[in-house]
């Protein structure tokens, strides 16, 4: 049996009227990285957001299909969105630091779980600002604004705040979009190690990165799932037509 | 077109210019061996041609790599396109070997009847003219010819060769034009080798799947 950690089953989302995910199936596997693609408007980002009910957020929006984390239907009734969002945790475009110290933002989420213990917190907080590569540069002044760090520094803590509550999953909207080469690589780094300990759903424009990153690759258009498989024969020799010309960039 | 469309499409006709002239060059080695001594000085020309050419398409392929990270269908042809000119460029130089080789072999007519060897030498220039034409059309049909005209040639070669060793051994006085012409021999086969390397290639465009080292009997084609 595979080792799956989510499932999707027939997911459809509609912003009022707009169907803007179509029938979405596909098994996502566990401790691995899959990359969503395609072009904007296809849906990715929308269906990245469904994962950890985002949407719910937004007015109007009507969801059917069955979203099955470790076999529980997120969507179920009986299901608190809080504990999902604990569990899933997720990272954005735009790094978007708390206006406190480095520190604090990386104990925020542990002090709302109820971690008091000082030298608990401390613990966490080294924890996860080593496994998201950034200890070394912000261990002497952890009581410094996080505001002052450099945008690929502010995306590292971001990925250490995300990791401070012990998530499962972790999505990423579009993480590196915004940096520097070099921040990028670190990213990307990043993105590598963790999945030893989480599973990885990242959403990217970047069709190199999706390519370096991610072991599964899922190509979306116009809200269907076009073709999900091994990253690696996804950039070779892709099953469907318009997989082929959005990668090679033949598209439309 | 997009500019990288374009860089492909000038690939793809700098591989057709060097494959018509290994085309022209095998064709000139057969002339040379069948009947007259070709001229020296257009041989020459052609493979300076070659030679520069090879170093073109590698520079294109380069290029596209650093520039635009080429995936999937366009990887597998920039990929082939790199081996494929390596492959023409081996063509080429066999073929001016033949011709070098053909011009000293005295008396070379009575062994080429004998067993066969015009046949012979009209398949491989068959072979370098379907090869040019696989890499156009890219189908399998003609990739399949490359690789049955590439086995009859190497039946054929082989025969001769070994006739030509009896030869020798009952007649001394043909041991230097024999040795010579299995010489001639095994560049021809080693001509047929390189295109249905290429039609491995082309195959690989096409169908994304190596088989350089797999029967090709078992491929269906």
């Amino acid at each position: 049996m595979k080792n799956i950690k989510i499932e999707v089953k027939d997911l459809s989302l509609y912003y009022g009227e707009k169907k803007a995910l179509k029938e979405i199936s596909l098994e996502i596997p566990r401790n691995k990285v899959t990359a969503l693609i395609g072009p904007s408007g296809c849906g990715k980002s929308t269906f990245l957001r469904c994962i950890n009910r985002m949407n719910d957020l937004i007015p109007d929006v009507k969801i059917t299909g069955q979203m099955l984390v470790e076999g529980i239907d997120i969507y179920d009734k009986n299901v608190d969105v809080v504990n999902i969002r604990k569990k899933i945790g997720m990272v954005f475009q735009k790094s978007n630091p708390f206006p406190k110290s480095i520190y604090e933002n990386i104990a925020y989420g542990p002090k709302i779980n109820g971690i008091k213990a000082k030298n608990e917190l401390d613990e966490i907080v080294e924890t996860s600002l080593r496994q998201a590569a950034i200890w070394d540069e912000v261990k002497d002044r952890l009581g410094d604004s996080a505001m002052g760090l450099s945008g690929g520094q502010q995306q590292r803590l971001c990925i250490a705040r995300t990791l401070a509550v012990s998530p499962d999953i972790i999505l990423m909207d579009e993480p590196a979009s915004a940096l520097d080469p070099i921040s990028t690589s670190k990213i990307e780094e990043l993105v590598h190690e963790l999945k030893e300990q989480y599973t990885i759903i990242i959403v990217t424009h970047n069709m190199q990165q999706a390519a370096r990153t991610s072991d599964y690759t899922a190509f979306f258009y116009l809200g269907e799932l076009i073709e999900i498989g091994k990253t690696n024969a996804i950039f070779t020799k892709p099953e469907q037509k318009q997989t082929e010309d959005y990668i090679t960039g033949r598209f439309g | 077109m997009t500019h990288f469309e374009i860089e492909l499409e000038r690939l793809k006709s700098v591989i057709i210019k060097i494959g018509n002239l290994a085309e022209t060059q095998v064709s000139e080695s057969v002339k040379a061996l069948l009947s007259e001594p070709i001229e020296g000085k257009e041989v020459k020309k052609t493979e300076s041609k070659i030679d520069k050419l090879d170093v073109k398409i590698d520079e294109i392929c380069q290029s596209i790599f650093a520039l635009q990270q080429p995936v999937a269908s366009d990887l597998r042809f920039i990929m082939a396109s790199m081996q494929i000119s390596n492959e023409i460029e081996r063509i080429g130089d066999l073929a001016v070997s033949v011709i070098k080789r053909s011009k000293n072999i005295k008396d070379k007519h009575d062994l080429i009847a004998k067993f066969e060897i015009a046949d012979l030498a009209k398949q491989v220039e068959l072979i370098t003219i379907k090869t040019n034409e696989c890499f156009l059309k890219r189908d399998e049909a003609t990739i399949g010819e490359v690789f049955v005209l590439n086995n009859t040639i190497k039946k054929k070669g082989d025969d001769a060769i070994d006739g030509i060793i009896g030869e020798m051994k009952s007649h001394s006085k043909v041991v230097v034009s024999g040795t010579n012409l299995v010489i001639v021999l095994k560049h021809l086969e080693r001509i047929s080798e390189h295109c249905t390397n290429i039609a491995e290639y082309v195959h690989f465009m096409v169908n994304a799947k190596i088989i350089k080292h797999d029967k090709h009997e078992d491929l269906n084609l």
